[in-house]
């Protein structure tokens, strides 16, 4: 089972770019808890913990070939939605949202690990059947269906931004593999269906943050606070940034959730532009990677794995970036690798493995 | 899915994925570059709490530059929540102390997120004193600056007042404010979004910048006997009130101007409004007799008469539009002198009618009566005379001795000065010279013709015929200046009886206006004295006030008496008794057996401090440290004895 071709062609530049931004996140989160209080583990330390995990889980992954795991996505699925069905009963609650399992030294979040049971699931179906001319809207009951139940059990949660990833990461395998063009239009109507009825469906808190989006300046101390903050705090970087330690947005309290969904708000205010935009190029170039190992995928399963995987990682970046600064509404999208959060770590790092499983495998037949 | 299909969708989204993250990065261009300096200044605004400390208001001296307002540094008290160890406890030793409930204090001393708390703001010095010996961690203390007024109620109507913040609030305080005013110092600390204050206990203290300063046209010595003076003719006479004013006539320069009941702008408001208010600029009254040199003036102005025609005086009983216009005594034929020397109501009404109401209207707007003077003084009135279309005969035989019309006293003085000075209206003014904090000077009065009245010849005729009234025989005798020729003119207005809305039956108000030296004047001086008890006369109530005033003042300005009639013991201003005065103040009336501190050593600056701890009245001469006073220390400060401190390099 273990190949010394494993070994020759393992995945350094993965590797590498994977270590450089967690790094970075790391060096970060330093910096955005440093006027914290003394005492417990010190957040970056914990998220350093997490990176060590992740890659441990990562370095497993990769031990079977992936091949195998296409046998288990019905299970890990199985798994998932279980975990759900228990959060929904059984979850513990913080800020008005059920989303963790507490199984006693650890909090963990299902809704996270369902992401990539969803990968695993549709690379298999996607990968087995063949549809030169695109999926019909008929062809799409199942793949729907698999999506529904976890989608509708974490919007209950209800963890709007979660439940976006999940859509936006099927749906790109979807359009990936390809769709009729009836079947888009249909789709486009139903996502505006969706759109119209689920403005109904939304939580209070969900529409406010909506409507603050919009115009986040006609509560500046109430719903719009995190963006209007977030937004000096990034736009006072400048171009050249405040200097590590040195962001008096980020260190004077003003910016809220800046360890978790606003960590790359504290990097742009103290690194500026030019951090942006090497950071940037940085999760540009993992995408790019992605799509490169999903290129020389050996077999279909492979292909959509890595196109799943790469999904995960670029919707959680852009949409994380995007409501940062102002671009998006305020949904809880971690940056990945970037912002603390256990679960979340570990999920792209699952990710990461999953990629790197692939790369290393692609000569094997 | 064939292969090659892989492969394009691939690039495919590959170009998507890199125009979504050029999406973000215009947007973060757009953030960190173009709106970046709008951002930047609204993190700093949310960063930065200011707190405002008293600006150094400009100081306000008389024309010989004593000090007659000045912003002292005091102490204020603050302290940093986050730095106190123990409420409860410093609270326990600071209550007695700052005079502060203790439940008032722990609520300040334990304030939840904040780093910035006053506890007391420009405290006595003991008192802050007291607080640092207790060296309590958290507490600081921060200079603000305080008004204080040296001479007490010397010149305090002139002056006016601030209230804490310091805002003028009345008189040149209030008038120049925004010139005194300066800008407010600002204690800058950094703060988190809680609010809470980064800085440590020493914040910094950034901007500000000093008021303007003021020289007046004020004479402390000549206030001070103006103010004595003014004080003595209320006591001796039981008046309810009274103003004096002394006015250059050549410039309209205001060298004093006295307003009883006085107070102490220090205290300011422990008095009520009516006690603050300066009844020279801001009352009027009926002017009586003190009003017919003008009306003679009309009258030779428009050569109706000359100064040696007669007028026949009806015996003391003329019937005038249905009522009857007496004289204090019967009359004859009279020259206009006569008629002025001896106040002859009658002979005024009949110069009214010569004179015409119209033509008479006109004169009395030309010395400007009718409309403010423009004092550089807030709340002037510009009294009333009521159109001459309005006038029946009784109105104009009223106002021809000076009644049925309401004047300032500020007025009248400046209406004289027109004939002191040969025939020219000046605006009267108080603020000689504007300084910058550098102390360059930036605007400097210079006196203001408002036109001319009368002609010079006029204006001789009348100030000769005015001496005439401190002569021999004339009703202000009493008025006379030992040595020096005074021209003036006696007034016994009856006072309207506000509840009948006639004139009442015996409250008066004694008046005397002149200038000295009649021939080359260099004061007018006009007195009013309200409601005098027993004698009401101008020619005894008011004539010697005229008379001791003009004497202190000619010789505190070195003039000479113009003949060589044997001086009166006139007593100077610098060894006038002061505690005449402090005893007439009605606040702090020096203890027996006060004791003089050793001074010497002590700045400007300290002794000021020490004088209103203790309540001190001291002459403070010279500039630097104290090098020399009097009493000595340790000594008692005995009554009828002026106590001094000199300063020198």
């Amino acid at each position: 089972m273990f190949d010394r071709r494993l070994v020759y062609h393992f995945d350094w530049v993965l590797l590498l770019t994977v270590l450089l931004l967690a790094g970075v996140g790391i060096v970060n989160l330093y910096s955005a808890t440093t006027n914290w209080p003394q005492g417990a583990t010190p957040i970056y330390l914990k998220q350093a913990i997490w990176l060590g995990s992740g890659l441990l889980i990562a370095a497993l992954v990769c031990l079977f070939d992936y091949r195998h795991l296409q046998y288990l996505a019905v299970h890990a699925y199985l798994v998932g939605i279980g975990l759900l069905v228990v959060v929904a009963f059984h979850g513990r609650a913080t800020m008005g949202a059920t989303r963790w399992i507490n199984l006693g030294f650890i909090n963990i979040q299902p809704s996270e690990a369902i992401k990539v049971a969803i990968i695993l699931l549709f690379a298999r179906l996607l990968s087995k059947i063949s549809v030169p001319q695109g999926f019909a809207i008929k062809d799409l009951w199942r793949p729907a269906f698999w999506l529904l139940v976890p989608t509708l059990l974490i919007l209950k949660q209800p963890d709007l931004g979660t439940t976006v990833m999940v859509v936006l990461i099927a749906l790109t395998m979807l359009v990936f593999a390809g769709l009729q063009r009836a079947t888009i239009i249909w789709l486009a109507i139903l996502a505006l269906v969706t759109g119209a009825l689920g403005w109904f469906g939304l939580h209070e808190y969900q529409r406010v943050r909506i409507r603050t989006f919009l115009n986040p300046e006609a509560d500046p101390l109430g719903s719009g606070y995190h963006i209007i903050q977030s937004k000096i705090a990034v736009g006072s970087g400048g171009f050249f940034g405040k200097g590590f330690l040195e962001g008096s947005q980020s260190q004077l309290s003003f910016l809220p959730e800046r360890h978790t969904d606003f960590a790359f708000s504290v990097f742009a205010e103290e690194w500026g532009f030019i951090g942006c935009l090497l950071l940037l190029l940085l999760y540009l170039f993992l995408i790019a990677w992605g799509l490169y190992i999903a290129r020389r995928a050996s077999d279909p399963f492979g292909l959509f794995l890595a196109i799943g995987v790469t999904a995960m990682f670029f919707w959680h970046i852009v949409v994380n970036l995007a409501m940062v600064i102002g671009l998006l509404p305020v949904v809880g999208v971690p940056l990945p690798l970037f912002s603390y959060g256990g679960t979340s770590m570990v999920t792209m790092m699952i990710g990461v493995g999953l990629l790197m499983n692939v790369s290393m495998r692609r000569f094997m037949f | 899915m064939a292969p090659e299909a892989g492969q394009i969708r691939i690039r495919i989204f590959g170009v998507l994925f890199i125009l979504a993250f050029c999406v973000v990065a215009v947007r973060a261009y757009q953030l960190q570059v173009v709106e970046a300096p709008e951002l930047q200044a609204r993190a700093d605004q949310q960063r930065h709490h200011v707190i405002k400390l008293a600006p150094r208001r400009g100081t306000i001296v008389d024309r010989n530059g004593s000090p007659l307002a000045v912003s002292l540094e005091v102490d204020s008290l603050y302290a940093d929540p986050v730095l106190i160890q123990d409420p409860a406890a410093t609270a326990k030793k600071l209550a007695p102390l700052l005079k502060t409930p203790q439940s008032e204090l722990i609520r300040s001393l334990s304030a939840e997120g904040r780093r910035f708390v006053w506890l007391q703001r420009m405290m006595d010095p003991e008192v802050a004193d007291a607080v640092r010996q207790l060296r309590i961690p958290g507490l600081a203390f921060v200079s603000e600056r305080k008004r204080y007024y040296p001479q007490s109620a010397i010149g305090a109507h002139v002056v006016g007042f601030t209230g804490l913040d310091p805002r003028g609030l009345e008189g040149i305080e209030l008038e120049y404010d925004r010139l005194l005013q300066g800008e407010p110092e600002l204690l800058v600390s950094t703060k988190d979004a809680r609010g809470r204050g980064l800085a440590s206990a020493e914040a910094p203290i950034q901007g500000g910048a000093s008021g303007h300063n003021l020289q007046l046209t004020l004479d402390r010595s000549l206030q001070y006997i103006a103010e004595k003076e003014l004080a003595r003719v209320v006591r001796e006479s039981e008046a309810i009130g009274g103003t004096l004013v002394m006015l250059e006539p050549a410039s309209g320069r205001i060298l004093a101007l006295a307003s009883w009941p006085d107070f102490n702008p220090n205290l300011a408001g422990r008095y009520k409004a009516d006690e603050r208010r300066n009844r020279a600029i801001c009352d009027v009254y009926e002017p009586g007799s003190t009003f017919k040199p003008f009306l003679l003036a009309g009258v030779l102005e428009e050569g109706l008469m000359t100064p040696e025609q007669t007028v026949y005086c009806e015996q003391g009983r003329y019937s005038v539009g249905g009522s009857v216009v007496r004289d204090h005594r019967k009359f004859g034929d009279l020259t206009l002198l006569e008629m002025l020397k001896f106040s002859s109501n009658i002979g005024f009404v009949k110069l009214g009618k010569k004179l015409e109401r119209d033509r008479y209207y006109r004169y009395l707007q030309s010395f400007g009566f009718g409309s403010k003077t423009g004092v550089d003084f807030p709340g002037e009135v510009a009294g009333l005379i009521r159109p001459s279309s309005r006038w029946f005969e009784i109105d104009l035989a009223a106002i021809s001795f000076g009644q049925g019309i309401s004047v300032t006293p500020l007025q009248m003085a400046a209406a004289i000065a027109v004939i002191a000075n040969g025939g020219l209206l000046m605006e009267p003014y108080l603020v000689e010279t504007v300084r910058d904090a550098d102390h360059q000077v930036v605007r400097r009065r210079l006196p203001e013709v408002r036109h001319r009245v009368i002609s010079e010849k006029t204006a001789a005729q009348v100030r000769q015929m005015m001496v005439a009234v401190t002569e021999e025989g004339g009703t202000g005798v009493r008025g006379a200046v030992p040595g020096f020729q005074v021209a003036g003119k006696t007034g016994t207005a009856q006072k309207v009886d506000t509840v009948t809305g006639g004139y009442s039956i015996d409250k008066r108000i004694a008046s005397f206006i002149g200038f000295v030296p009649a021939e080359n004047p260099a004061l007018v001086i006009a007195v009013t004295v309200d409601e005098p008890q027993g004698t009401v006369y101008g020619g005894q109530v008011a004539a010697p006030v005229f008379s001791r005033v003009a004497a202190q003042a000619l010789n505190h300005l070195n003039i000479l008496p113009d003949s060589q009639v044997t001086t009166l013991p006139v007593v100077s201003a610098a060894t006038e008794p002061l505690p005449d005065l402090a005893a007439l103040l009605p606040v702090r009336t020096p203890a027996d057996g006060l004791v003089m501190p050793d001074f010497r050593g002590m700045s400007y600056r300290q002794v000021l401090q020490a004088m209103e701890r203790q309540g001190l009245n001291l002459k403070l001469t010279g500039s630097g440290r104290a090098v020399e006073q009097y009493p000595h220390a340790g000594e008692s400060i005995p009554y009828g004895k002026e106590a001094w401190v000199r300063f020198g390099a």
